[in-house]
């Protein structure tokens, strides 16, 4: 064959020249490597959003406007009582006033340096809520607590509504490109010294600055702890396969240099080091070793059946081109579907997996031949014991071919009805939750404060100073209302509260007088007088713009999927159409909304991806076989294992989310692999002139060996991902494996069978 | 201008003493002290005052509010002020006065017009921003002073000209800042101030610019340059038709006139 011939002329080539070439491949391999220093660091969930997506532009224009949305709150309970006791104020306090030194704080809101308002005739006094600690006596505490109690910008805020929690939080104007490493690395220090000071009293790290954080956090402690382990475990396998120090050497080093360079394109990518980035060096050292293995397997088969090293890796070579290459393809074909999802730490995995793909593709029929002639591989002793059963398994296949079929389609049928149970849904806030630290604080503040995520809205008149337009309150009130009785939310703070609160203390501090004032230029004047009266990092800038036209709202959101919150906010759009005007608003701006937007929009790009990728896999495997028939064989192994894999998880829970999607589509290009390369040699087996049962046994001899490693290996390397503390990765991890151990069997039992049906000459 | 180069004088023969004995603290509390004085002796004064906000996007908005000030003699307290707000209409007609004290809260009182009455504020609120600009309470009386500890630093050339390089600490507890880096020039005149926020980053920078000699004796800054460094806002603060010793009345400066000085 033509091809057969190019690559004989070839690798003679390459190894006339192989010290030459080795320097040469290496040279390049440093200047690809040398791009790992760029790789950045992630920019917690902003990485995980696209700049122009309109919920995460809402969010920066909001930002814009009111300063960053970030926010570091720290979570304090006492194991005994509320937070109404002494040394739990004294904790209150002095935390407060410490938190005036994290980097990047602007603003600190806590009980203690609430900014309360006191009346006497014509004296206001606007000071800090609770000061003087030492001093106060257990009635003091009381009467704090009910004063507390009464204030709609403490409850729910600062303090839970049952007293037993405390928030303290810290605002912060982080400049582009910075993390929020510095800031932790603070909040840290004093989770510590507070720990060890008062023992009693139970204090957390939560925030949006602490989620964002956690990308980074579980990225590098998946990557210290996993890698390494990982590796060794790799390196363990291959030998115990391959039988030989060198071969599984070669291994070695092919796995190294496909996952380093992919690593440093990456950098030179400018990617970010996010949790789904850890996936890609395993999914990459998967692919090179199951080439390695293919290649080196039979290389080692032909040696010891009497060829010399040179020959026995060409012959190799000229047969494991092909669906080397293919497998390469079809995985990079899986993993391009994946790119039209919507979040762009995935998409970085996927590109990271397809530079990988191509570098693992090239090394191991230009640098594995090379490095084969060069170093003193013995042949291996062969798997006897495993190659005698895969030849009774053929025998078998054989005899009850019908009842394999049959069995493998009932427990198909049986699994398929549970699909029925799926739906799509999404719950951004447990992507965290496999992290011991993070679920405790969560715990704490979701149970007291219902969620530590706020949604914004921003409000706007269109003119100056039209946010003390009575009429705007009303508004304000009207909506208030309307959101407060959307079961999700807790509460809703606007601008009005503090205008209430201040027409209440201008009127003696009767509480009738809680109420907006009929008189626009009253509530600007108590708007001035409030700015005169309030210090450093306590004013409104965070709320109302410098012109008085806009003033944005808070509110505090109760757990809710992804679902959910798009139907709500759909609904909210709506009534803001409706009610709204004349003020503008583009509705609810945060973290929520915009993970359940990008959650829900991601999820029907990732569908598309399916249906691209499929196709063009089907079409490549079609075209390498020159069959239509074989194509459409190939289809049925490679459509089971999703039904079966899908089916186990309907059975288990139901609730498909991005990563289940995503994990199909890394599955989809890998689980091909197997099929390509039995159906390459059964196809070659049949042109020999081999009848269909000499043809499987000859598949068997040949490729089942290899099939068996090379998806244990991946097996095993998707078990391994279950370990990372990042929850998608572990989806992702969970269902690849189930996915890939199904298509094992599959391969194993039920294409052989379809085979044998679907072939005349038996 | 007898001041003017009187001032010169002394400063340089003090320069010459102060090779001898005086420490870095000695010398920026001395320089400090003599700066803040060749701006006493105004008597009293009045001024309109316009103030510009903008945001990052470049975006104003414009305040515009009238002011007198009183000086006071005693050496321990400080001086009293009226402010008249005009612009934005609807604080229009309100009115604050406060007694400003060393290293203690001030007294102010505001007349608000839409509710008739006088109300007494007390807080510790002179680090809060002064009407939504970037410009505190505390920084109009940043030049006193009896509210910093001083420390020179050396000299630096700005804008052609040298300049001392004065550090301070405020005295007082409630400042929003823990230290300022100032240039003053020989004029004795402040030219620019760094504000350093509670965690020690820098804040803000004020320039202070369109230096005019009033009465030919003091020298005061028309117009305040302010850039936030951190939320990159800036306010530009300008005195207009500034007035000293004018023979203001006294009683003027007292709660009880509040109401009448409104109409």
């Amino acid at each position: 064959m033509q091809i057969d011939s190019l690559i004989e002329k070839s690798l003679l080539k390459l190894f006339s020249h192989k010290i030459k070439l080795l320097f040469f491949v290496f040279f390049l391999l440093t200047i690809f490597i040398s791009g790992m220093r760029f790789l950045e660091t992630p920019s917690g969930y902003r990485g995980f959003v696209e700049n122009e997506f309109t919920h995460y532009k809402n969010i920066t224009d909001l930002e814009e406007k009111y300063g960053q949305i970030d926010v570091l709150s720290y979570a304090i309970k006492p194991s005994k009582g509320d937070i109404f006791q002494k040394d739990v104020l004294l904790l209150i306090d002095e935390l407060t006033r410490n938190s005036w030194q994290t980097p990047y704080s602007t603003r600190v809101e806590s009980i203690t340096n609430h900014q309360y308002s006191t009346v006497m005739g014509d004296d206001i006094e606007i000071n800090d809520f609770i000061k003087n600690i030492q001093n106060l006596n257990d009635k003091d505490l009381l009467d704090l607590k009910s004063k507390a109690l009464k204030e709609d910008s403490i409850v729910d805020f600062t303090l839970s509504r049952n007293s037993l929690a405390s928030l303290v939080n810290v605002y912060l104007q982080v400049p582009e490109g910075i993390n929020f490493e510095e800031p932790m690395v603070f909040a840290e220090k004093q989770q510590a010294y507070f720990q060890k000071k008062y023992p009693e009293i139970y204090l957390g790290i939560a925030g949006t600055v602490q989620y964002a954080h956690n990308f980074q956090t579980t990225a590098e402690r998946d990557s210290t702890t996993m890698y390494p382990i990982f590796l060794i475990l790799i390196t363990i396998i291959s030998y115990l396969l391959l039988r030989s120090v060198i071969a599984s050497l070669i291994t070695l080093l092919i796995i190294i240099f496909s996952i380093l360079p992919s690593m440093g394109s990456a950098g030179y990518l400018g990617f970010e080091v996010s949790p789904p980035l850890i996936i890609a060096p395993i999914v990459i050292l998967t692919i090179a070793l199951a080439h390695s293995i293919h290649i080196l397997s039979i290389a080692m088969t032909n040696m010891s059946e009497g060829m010399n090293k040179k020959e026995a890796i060409i012959e190799s070579i000229k047969i494991n081109f092909v669906p080397v290459f293919l497998t390469s393809l079809t995985t990079a074909v899986g993993m391009a579907g994946i790119n039209l999802g919507r979040i762009p730490a995935i998409s970085e995995m996927a590109n990271t997996v397809i530079i990988g793909s191509a570098f693992s593709f090239i090394l191991s029929v230009i640098l594995l031949p090379i490095l084969f002639v060069l170093l003193p591989v013995k042949e291996g002793r062969k798997p006897i014991l495993v190659l005698r059963y895969l030849k009774i398994l053929g025998d078998l296949i054989y005899k009850f071919k019908y009842s394999f079929i049959t069995v493998i389609g009932i427990i198909s049928i049986v699994l398929s009805s549970f699909l029925g149970n799926i739906y799509f849904d999404e719950r951004w806030d447990n992507y965290f939750d496999r992290v011991p630290k993070w679920l405790e604080v969560k715990n704490v503040v979701d149970k007291e404060f219902g969620s530590s995520f706020f949604l914004f809205a921003d409000i706007t008149t269109g003119e100056d100073d039209g946010i003390a337009d009575p009429k705007y309150h009303k508004k304000l009130e009207e909506f208030t209302n309307y959101l407060e009785n959307q079961y999700t939310f807790i509460n809703v703070t606007t601008v009005s509260n503090i205008i209430k609160s201040l027409n209440k203390n201008m009127n003696g501090g009767e509480s009738k007088f809680y109420d907006i004032p009929d008189n626009k230029a009253l509530i600007s004047q108590y708007l001035l007088l409030y700015e005169f009266s309030v210090p450093y990092g306590m004013d409104l800038k965070n709320q109302m713009t410098a012109n008085k036209a806009d003033s944005r709202l808070l509110v505090r959101i109760n757990y809710a999927t992804a679902t959910e919150v798009v139907k709500i906010n759909n609904e909210i759009i709506n009534w803001i159409n409706e009610n709204m005007s004349p003020y503008k608003t583009n509705g609810l701006a945060g973290i929520p909304i915009m993970f359940s937007y990008l959650n829900t929009e991601n999820a029907k790009g990732l569908m598309r991806g399916l249906v691209f990728s499929f196709f063009f896999i089907v079409i490549i495997v079609g075209l390498a076989l020159r069959s239509v028939k074989y194509g459409l064989i190939s289809i049925v192994p490679n459509i089971v294992p999703f039904v079966l894999g899908f089916g186990v998880l309907g059975i288990v829970s139901g609730m498909v989310q991005g990563p289940h999607q995503t994990s199909i589509l890394i599955s989809l290009g890998l689980v091909v692999d197997a099929t390509i390369h039995f159906l390459t040699k059964f196809q070659k087996a049949t042109n020999m002139g081999l009848t269909a049962k000499e043809a499987i046994q000859y598949c068997f001899k040949y490729v089942g060996y290899p099939i068996i490693v090379a998806s244990v290996c991946l097996f095993i390397g998707f078990l391994f991902l279950t370990q990372s503390i990042f929850i998608s990765n572990y989806i992702i991890g969970g269902m690849c494996a189930l996915i890939i151990g199904i298509a094992l069997l599959v391969d194993l039992l039920l294409l052989p069978a379809l085979l044998l049906l679907s072939t005349k000459k038996v | 201008m007898i001041k003017f180069i009187s001032s010169i004088c002394i400063i340089s023969l003090l320069l010459a003493t102060s090779v001898f004995s005086e420490t870095d603290e000695e010398k920026g509390f001395r320089i400090a002290k003599e700066s803040y004085e060749s701006t006493r002796g105004y008597i009293d004064s009045k001024s309109d005052q316009i103030m510009i906000l903008i945001d990052p996007k470049g975006n104003e908005v414009v305040r515009e509010i009238s002011g007198k000030n009183l000086e006071n003699m005693d050496p321990d307290d400080g001086d009293k002020s009226l402010i008249f707000f005009n612009k934005p209409k609807d604080v229009e007609g309100t009115v604050m006065l406060s007694h400003t004290h060393v290293n203690d809260d001030d007294d102010q009182w505001l007349y608000l017009p839409a509710l008739g009455r006088v109300k007494r504020i007390s807080s510790s609120n002179k680090s809060g921003a002064f009407m939504g600009s970037e410009i505190a309470f505390e920084d109009f009386s940043g030049l006193d002073y009896r509210k910093y500890n001083w420390k020179y630093l050396g000299e630096e050339n700005y804008e052609g000209e040298m300049c001392y390089k004065l550090e301070s600490y405020p005295k007082y507890e409630n400042s929003g800042y823990t230290k300022r880096v100032g240039l003053t020039d020989e004029l004795l005149r402040a030219r620019k101030i760094e504000y350093y926020d509670r965690k020690g980053d820098l804040l803000k920078t004020i320039y202070f610019e369109d230096h005019k000699l009033y009465n030919d004796a003091i020298w005061f800054a028309d117009t305040f340059h302010v850039v936030n460094h951190q939320n990159d806002n800036s306010t530009i603060y300008k005195w207009k038709n500034r007035q000293l010793n004018i023979g203001l009345n006294k009683k003027d400066f007292e709660k009880s006139s509040l109401m009448r000085l409104a109409d």
